[in-house]
């Protein structure tokens, strides 16, 4: 093909929009590993130390980022295993059958992947008041499944959808029930697509700010927010921030190199796949 | 056991997959449905085995209706057309499935005896440990089979179980198939759009056109009394000549341009506007019968025969000779074919879109 | 009928949870009816007065004004890079097939996460932003500290976080793209940048549309890289509409006026959504007849 760029001038623009995404997570690397004292005085020279590590893990500054990092854990867990219990049967059952409502519910459900969050926080901050829910893991597992409900009915139900219902009725006509077609066909047939969704729904529950910001304050605090919390005070420290920061993008960034295969699929809600 | 349809309607939002269908297979019989695709086969099949569930009518199993019925309960074996084969299982797994179930569970030791011996009887005894991925059509077809073998049941439905196959296999698999005892012993339903095949296997045979049995019968029946042109057409190769024409007043018929008349092996009032149906096969250039007149088209070498187009005025007649009587024949060189009217089938004209009918008795 | 009743049944969890979800928008639909306040925690009716206070407000028309600009510049320069980084990456040079595995780093961190980042690159002392401009007489650069840089600040990080999602959307439109249209092309010896406007672009679009459609309507209810990166300042300069909502709801504690807030907002997103997901389905069918 003729006027086409050439190769390594292709090659340079890809560097350099891969500098401008790698530097600044390898520049908060640096920051974490410097030494409080050179923090104003240097950029790149100075003597790496894991003090600032030491103190975030350590919770020496008053903020108990292990404790916070344990909560996104479980809340993130909690959301996802509910997600996925609730929205299989869901996702399964709307992709074989067509039934009233199905719809309605499927479109309810990616509504809320469209939803201003604070829509339906504001009002929950002040009905988890009333019902001793505010700063829980049970309010934070239930307001999550906003985020990873739709995200599990949905790719589950394209994955379904992909799968010939042949494959069941085969297992209907060996003389299984539905129940045992769905364990022994449907479900192992999909496990790809179970994995992926689940550490997708974990890395965007475990990425989420809005709702710990606003309904939990100390017990059931989260990562995202206690990172923020560093920035607070009076005298901002920036090298713990950095640590905490980078410890807290750990979780989701090894996932998120597992899931690669499945992630288009995954982020445009089945809309689009590879 | 025996499978009765009365009148069963299903569609598919605006698709009509079966429109008022009626069928029944007796006790032990092996019945072919045929029809092209589309027609409402797999759906026939996947109603009879409680997948799909009817609009409206009845299905009967042994006289019992089985509207509440649900699959598993209702005794019946299918081999998809797509196989259907478990991905995630080897091929030993997909064969002992339906030993395995709660319905037709027996012990492991003899589980493992039953799917040796129907691997055995298939040919696929060496395949046990591969994944359906690594197989074959044609192995996946034997494979899919198996499991509808492997199983007790009262009755088989099979869906174009040998239509991915090449043409070779395809024919073995035929012969193989009938010979099978349990498929000799048990009622079978099985759908195909091969005429061959419908008219090798089926003890009957069913013609099934858009959602509706157009006839059911003996491969005789079917063969012989045609219910309308497109049945008659369906079956056999090369296909049945269809003579356009009209019954004179003498009660023969001729041809448009007069080029063809024969006598008619039935009283049809004069003027009717008919077609004439002849079998290429029912047509010789030495035997007797009612001669007629025309001019080589053209010839072609189907194997041990020829098939010898011939024209009569404008009309084309195709006729399947010997080697030996279709020597030395060259376009244009004049044959008097001869035609005995007891082979000859009168219909009634197509219309825009509706085959016509045969005259004569009654379906 | 147990038959019939099957689908319901798997379904009646998730219809429950979605309830779960449903009432508290029900509800906060229910109080923007009232001037129900931290102040005021025995409420009267007050209509419609909420959300003619909203409409009648400068602030919300600033807010609404901001969330806008802020959507389109993010969207759109998310959409121009993401799409040439997938060009660049279709290539499959051996630069790009080790870049591609990284891709998605940014996506993946959470976006107030992304924010501290920049907040701490751009940050005038211990920025590193500013100390490798100085070489090129650029230094000194506030950033987050005027009106135009804060929310050009703020749509750098959105650009910064989102552009990988944008491509790896368009990459897989990219490779899904049938060949021979492209080798007829080929054959009748079209130029590059022919094929690219007549084959490449048109058949591509459905899937930039998609990932075009999920950019805008995010960034219009952004929040966390705003909070974390400028809170919303200096001024008002950056106070998107679920900024300006939490900042009545949560800070001053006016829940009724807060909420009637966040359901403008929904309602223009819901419009938005409605649009162009209409426009897609147009552009679906289009791009069908083209590689038809």
């Amino acid at each position: 093909m003729r006027k086409r760029l050439p190769g390594w001038l292709a090659d340079a623009a890809l560097i350099l929009y891969f500098v401008f995404s790698l530097f600044p997570v390898a520049w908060m690397a640096i920051l974490s590993l410097k030494p409080a004292n050179q923090l104003f005085s240097t950029y790149f020279s100075f003597t790496p130390t894991l003090d600032a590590y030491r103190t975030v893990l350590g919770g020496s500054e008053g903020i108990p980022f292990v404790r916070f990092f344990g909560n996104s854990l479980v809340v993130s867990v909690g959301a996802v295993a509910l997600s996925l219990v609730v929205g299989l049967p869901a996702a399964y059952a709307s992709a074989r059958w067509r039934f009233k409502g199905s719809e309605h519910l499927m479109f309810t459900l990616l509504s809320f992947r469209f939803a201003p969050e604070l829509t339906v926080i504001i009002p929950l901050f002040v009905l988890y008041q009333k019902l001793g829910l505010f700063d829980t893991y049970t309010g934070m597992v239930w307001v999550l499944q906003l985020v990873t409900l739709p995200l599990v009915v949905w790719i589950m139900r394209s994955y379904f959808a992909d799968l010939s219902p042949e494959l069941e009725q085969a297992a209907l006509l060996d003389g299984y029930s539905r129940t045992q077609a769905f364990f022994k066909v449907a479900l192992p047939l999909v496990k790809p697509g179970i994995a992926a969704v689940s550490l997708l729904a974990f890395i965007f529950a475990w990425n989420n700010f809005v709702f710990p910001l606003i309904l939990t304050s100390h017990e059931a605090q989260t990562v995202t927010v206690g990172a923020l919390s560093f920035l607070g005070g009076d005298r901002p420290k920036y090298h713990l921030t950095a640590a905490a920061a980078l410890v807290s993008v750990v979780p989701p960034l090894l996932l998120a190199l597992t899931i690669q295969r499945y992630l288009v699929r995954g982020l445009s809600f089945g809309a689009v796949k590879s | 056991m025996s499978i009765a349809l009365r009148d069963v309607r299903k569609s598919y939002g605006r698709t009509t997959a079966l429109d008022g269908l009626d069928l029944d297979v007796r006790e032990g019989e092996f019945f072919c449905l045929l029809g092209p695709s589309g027609a409402g086969k797999t759906t026939t099949l996947k109603t009879v085995a409680g997948l799909e569930r009817p609009d409206a009518g009845t299905v009967e199993i042994d006289g019992r209706d089985m509207r509440d019925v649900e699959p598993y309960d209702r005794g019946v074996a299918m081999c998809f057309e797509s196989y259907a084969l478990y991905p995630h299982r080897s091929v030993y797994d997909n064969l002992v499935s339906p030993l395995r179930s709660p319905r037709h569970r027996l012990p492991a030791a003899e589980a493992r005896d039953r799917v040796g011996a129907v691997a055995e009887l298939l040919g696929i005894g060496g395949l046990l440990d591969r994944m359906p991925g690594q197989l074959s059509n044609g192995q996946r077809q034997r494979v899919a089979l198996g499991r509808v073998l492997v199983r007790p049941a009262r009755a088989f439905l099979l869906d174009e179980p040998l239509s991915h196959l090449d043409a070779k296999l395809r024919q073995q698999m035929r012969a193989e198939l009938k010979a099978i005892g349990a498929v000799r012993r048990t009622t079978t339903l099985y759908v195909t759009h091969d005429s061959v095949e419908a008219l090798a296997l089926g003890d009957r045979i069913g013609v099934i056109r858009a959602g509706r049995i157009v006839q059911t019968g003996t491969r005789e029946d079917i063969w012989y009394r045609p219910y309308d042109t497109e049945v008659a057409r369906a079956f056999g190769r090369p296909r049945i000549n269809l003579l356009p024409g009209a019954v004179t007043g003498s009660g023969t018929f001729r041809s448009p341009d007069g080029a063809l008349e024969l006598p008619l092996p039935l009283r049809v009032a004069a003027g009717t506007e008919v077609l004439v149906g002849v079998r290429p096969r029912d047509v010789s250039l030495t035997g007797e019968g009612h001669r007629l007149t025309g001019t080589v088209y053209v010839t072609e070498v189907l194997g041990r025969s020829v098939e010898v187009t011939v024209r009569i005025g404008a009309q084309h007649l195709s006729l399947v000779a010997s080697r030996a009587e279709a020597a030395g024949l060259r376009p244009d060189d004049p044959v008097r074919p001869a035609v005995r009217p007891e082979h000859l089938l009168v219909f009634e004209a197509d219309r825009a879109g509706v085959p016509g009918r045969r005259i004569g008795t009654s379906p | 009928m147990r038959r019939t009743l099957r689908p319901y049944l798997l379904v009646v969890p998730a219809l429950l949870l979605t309830c779960g979800i449903l009432y508290p928008f029900g509800l906060g639909l229910y109080y923007t009816l009232f001037d129900f306040s931290a102040a005021k925690p025995q409420p009267d009716l007050v209509r419609w007065e909420n959300y003619r206070a909203v409409f009648t407000q400068d602030a919300f028309w600033n807010s609404a004004w901001v969330t806008v600009l802020y959507a389109v510049g993010a969207a759109g320069a998310e959409t121009v890079l993401g799409v040439s980084v997938a060009l660049l990456l279709h290539r499959s040079s051996r630069v790009g097939r080790i870049l591609e595995k990284i891709l998605i780093l940014p996506l993946m961190i959470a976006p107030v996460i992304a924010a501290i980042i920049w907040k701490l690159m751009l940050q005038p002392s211990v920025g590193v932003v500013n100390h490798l401009l100085e070489p090129f007489g650029l230094g000194g650069v506030q950033w987050t500290d005027t009106p135009t840089g804060a929310l050009l600040s703020s749509i750098a990080v959105d650009v910064w976080v989102y552009t990988p999602f944008v491509a790896i959307l368009a990459l897989a439109g990219l490779r899904s793209l049938p060949a021979s249209p492209f080798e007829a092309a080929a054959v009748d010896g079209a130029g590059w940048w022919y094929t690219f406007r007549r084959l490449t672009l048109p058949m591509l679009w459905p899937y930039v549309l998609v990932a075009v459609i999920f950019r805008f309507m995010d960034s219009l209810k952004v929040f966390d890289i705003i909070y974390a990166l400028t809170e919303g300042g200096p001024g008002d300069s950056t106070v998107v509409l679920q900024i300006r909502a939490y900042l009545e709801a949560i800070r001053f504690q006016r829940y009724s006026f807060g909420i009637s807030y966040t359901i403008v907002l929904w309602a223009v997103v819901y419009l938005a959504a409605t649009v162009l997901v209409r426009h897609l389905g147009r552009i679906q069918r289009k791009a069908a007849e083209v590689s038809g």
